[in-house]
């Protein structure tokens, strides 16, 4: 059973002549991950509001075609600054704060509080308070605090664009293991090297309308590295001439190499 | 100060400005406007002198003294120019008892308690959020306004010197700081639904404040008395 | 104008409140030098930035911007000589149309008009941002406001350019626009600090690495040599950028960090072994 399906989604924002999403169907299965990858401006927040709910419910604007959900989505936006509650004096509290609004009782609001400091690996910042966070360490409290409303369909918006490259890894090694546990995770990032290794699906968004879906090797084809959105490696072995297929991974184009 | 129930502290810094305009000045306007100040000299209970709602606890020296005054002078000035002397005493008390008052009042009340104060007592997330904003919204302007002030000065501009000068720093700080603000209550919104706001669920307390017999007694009372003087002042 | 020594911290320490974040920091960076700030998050990358922009005062030692001492100096009055481009810059914007807002430094500081014009032309030119310079700011995607805010900067053609994560944010194109116009400054005799987590866009743009961790030096030296450690970069919490890690899995002569570089070596070698 799907956790999301996208059907023939056409969507435009309040006031605005030209869609932002054109004919969109994607499906989400759960343990999938699915990575939307694209320039800026094609269309990925807009999807990924639109697989969390928020359009056009909180957004406004008209959406065209169905989408049917199979379960919970929380969503991670790419300004997780804006999403602090701003009354929290702990970060404990700041984690706790999207169940307790779900009216969970105390005990489940600290398992899974417990539970989500722990998978983003910020047990020690557990008293804090959020005001003095750097942007990093507040961008994984934020995911803390959405993990913890235990969401089968978790969507992230650039996820790790404040992050150090080792708060970044914690992130993608919380998607993979979201996903071995059963949950989806549908997210865009530019991070385009980070995919192979992360991501099952990859959907490229070209101007509001699909273009390509498929596996990360799409990441090595010669459309996406014109485009500019494939892996530096395969981009490389382009650029040097060499010929197609190109290797998606240092590791594969080691490999490619013997 | 800020052990007291949030609603209490909401009564006392509503019955300042009250009992300000009820009782006649200037006595009565000068005895409130003097508590007023009085409070804004006790420990508060949240911002320290770094940004945004740091270690709960005292609040360093006379900051919170001195921010009322500053934000009442502006008015004294402009009665100064507009009315004599006696009108003049008479409303800048009564307007530095009110904004005397808020002052504490952001200070003292943490919006945390106060929102669940609020649902424990059966409001709407929504509403109560209404009212913590409005408190918390202070500090995080705040913030910033600092780092806003700061970015402009590393483009040369400077606060300092002449009228023309400053009011050009006050427009290159004041714009950003409401334009993105609007700009973020739209984002905020947003933001704050993917937290579980708006769902017309019945938000967990997390940590209800205690709400002591005397407290609750001691508003009635403050009602009450509120009631007595302006019936007392119409008669 | 450029400045010979353009930045020095010399035994430069500094803590918030009783906690140390900066321990006896001591580097220089030269005219036309680019240098790259990195280290985990936490490690004092942006306590570095608030020194040499005047924001803070070092608790010991001194920071120099030229022959200025920052202690004795504003940051209005560092304007004069330092651009900086801060995290989230994007909130700094405040004019009616962006040309403005980017004209906003050269004007504060006081240029005539013929002048601030030049300034203005060149910084939007050198970020391509023309065809949305007559929009209003908040009209714009964040990335495009972030571009706007570094167009400020360098209006100020200041003489060390220092920005905070310039390219957080920004999809490839962004990054190359961003690339492109850090490289022309520094062309120009600039002198250029990046803080930032982006080692592939520090090995484009950049020649020296200088890495903090908990506030202290942990190296200082090229980035072609520095980028190709793993075992260097390990223990600072870094990893080789792919182009670095590709020149070292497949034993590149040379090494090459940029991307053009190891195209031709990898088309060169890739010729040599297919002709033997």
């Amino acid at each position: 059973m799907k956790i999301l399906g996208l059907d023939d989604v056409t969507f435009w924002y309040p006031a605005t002549a030209n869609p932002a999403l054109e004919n969109v169907s994607l499906d989400v299965a759960p343990g999938d991950i699915v990575a939307l990858v694209g320039r800026g401006g094609a269309g990925a927040s807009t999807l990924l509001l639109i697989a969390a709910g928020l359009a056009p419910r909180v957004t406004g604007g008209r959406l065209a075609g169905s989408v049917s959900r199979g379960g919970r989505a929380g969503i991670v936006l790419p300004t997780p600054w804006t999403q602090v509650s701003g009354m929290a004096f702990t970060v404990w509290d700041e984690v706790a704060f999207g169940p307790a609004n779900l009216g969970w009782p105390g005990h489940e609001i600290t398992r899974h509080v417990d539970r989500a400091l722990e998978r983003l690996e910020i047990a020690p910042l557990a008293s804090r308070d959020p005001a003095t966070l750097s942007g990093g360490e507040l961008q994984r409290v934020i995911i803390a605090g959405i993990l913890a409303m235990d969401p089968d369909l978790l969507v992230l918006d650039e996820p790790t664009a404040e992050l150090d490259p080792e708060g970044a890894r914690a992130v993608w090694r919380l998607a993979r293991s979201l996903a071995g546990e059963g949950k989806a995770v549908l997210l865009a990032t530019s991070d385009v090297d980070a995919l192979p290794d992360v991501a099952d699906r990859i959907v490229w968004l070209e101007q509001g309308s699909v273009r390509a879906i498929g596996a990360p090797s799409l990441l090595a084809e010669d459309a996406m590295c014109e485009a500019g959105l494939g892996t530096t490696v395969a981009g490389l072995w382009r650029a040097a001439g060499l010929g197609a297929p190109y290797p998606l991974t240092v590791v594969d184009a080691a490999q490619r190499w013997r | 100060m800020s052990a007291l129930h949030p609603f209490s502290l909401l009564a006392i810094a509503a019955a300042l400005p009250a009992f300000a305009w009820i009782l006649p000045a200037p006595g009565g306007a000068l005895a409130t406007a003097l508590v007023a100040l009085g409070l804004t000299l006790t420990p508060g209970a949240g911002p320290g002198s770094t940004a945004g709602w740091s270690t709960p606890g005292r609040r360093p020296g006379f900051v919170t003294f001195r921010t009322a005054l500053v934000s009442a002078a502006p008015f004294w000035l402009f009665l100064l120019l507009l009315h004599d002397v006696p009108t003049m005493v008479r409303m800048g008390l009564r307007i530095t008892t009110m904004v005397a008052s808020f002052v504490w009042l952001v200070a003292a009340l943490s919006p945390d308690r106060l929102v669940e104060a609020m649902v424990a007592r059966g409001w709407s997330l929504a509403i109560a959020y209404l009212f913590a904003a409005t408190l918390s919204a202070v500090p995080i302007l705040r913030a910033r306004a600092r780092r806003i002030v700061a970015a402009q000065r590393c483009r040369g501009l400077s606060p300092r010197g002449s009228v023309a000068n400053r009011l050009r720093a006050l427009r290159a700080l004041a714009l950003p700081l409401v334009l993105s603000a609007l700009h973020e209550v739209d984002e905020r919104t947003l933001a704050l639904e993917t937290r579980g706001l708006g769902t017309g669920v019945r938000r967990t307390p997390l940590a209800a404040p205690l709400d002591r017999t005397a407290e609750r007694a001691g508003r009635w009372a403050l009602l009450l008395l509120c009631l007595a003087a302006l019936i007392w002042r119409l008669a | 104008m450029a400045l010979t020594r353009a930045l020095a911290f010399d035994g430069v320490a500094f803590s918030y409140g009783n906690v140390a974040a900066l321990s006896d920091v001591s580097f220089e960076v030269g005219a036309g030098e680019g240098v790259a700030l990195l280290g985990r998050n936490g490690a004092g990358k942006s306590t570095v930035v608030r020194l040499v922009t005047g924001l803070a005062r070092p608790d010991e030692g001194t920071v120099w911007i030229g022959d200025w001492d920052t202690a004795g100096h504003t940051p209005e009055q560092l304007a004069w000589r330092v651009g900086s481009l801060f995290q989230h810059a994007d909130q700094q914007l405040f004019a009616r149309t962006l040309r403005e807002d980017v004209s906003f430094g050269p004007r504060a500081l006081g240029f005539p008009a013929r002048e601030v014009q030049r300034r203005t032309d060149e910084a939007l030119d050198a970020l391509d941002l023309h065809a949305s310079a007559a929009q209003h700011p908040y009209d714009l995607s964040p990335a495009l406001r972030k571009l706007a805010a570094l167009a400020g900067a360098l209006a100020l053609e200041p003489a060390l350019l220092v920005l905070d994560e310039p390219t957080a944010g920004l999809d490839r194109a962004g990054r190359a626009r961003v690339a492109e116009a850090v490289r022309e400054h520094a062309g120009r005799g600039a002198a250029v600090l990046v803080v930032t987590h982006d080692l592939g866009f520090a090995a484009e743009t950049l020649q020296r690495g200088i890495v903090l961790d908990r506030g202290r030096l942990a190296c200082d030296e090229p980035l072609d040599r520095l980028l190709t450690s793993a075992e260097r970069l390990k223990p600072l919490g870094l990893v080789p950028p792919p182009v670095a890690a590709l020149s070292v899995a497949l034993d590149l002569p040379g090494r090459p960090v940029r991307e053009r570089d190891a195209a031709h070596t990898l088309a060169r070698v890739a010729g040599g072994r297919s002709a033997s």
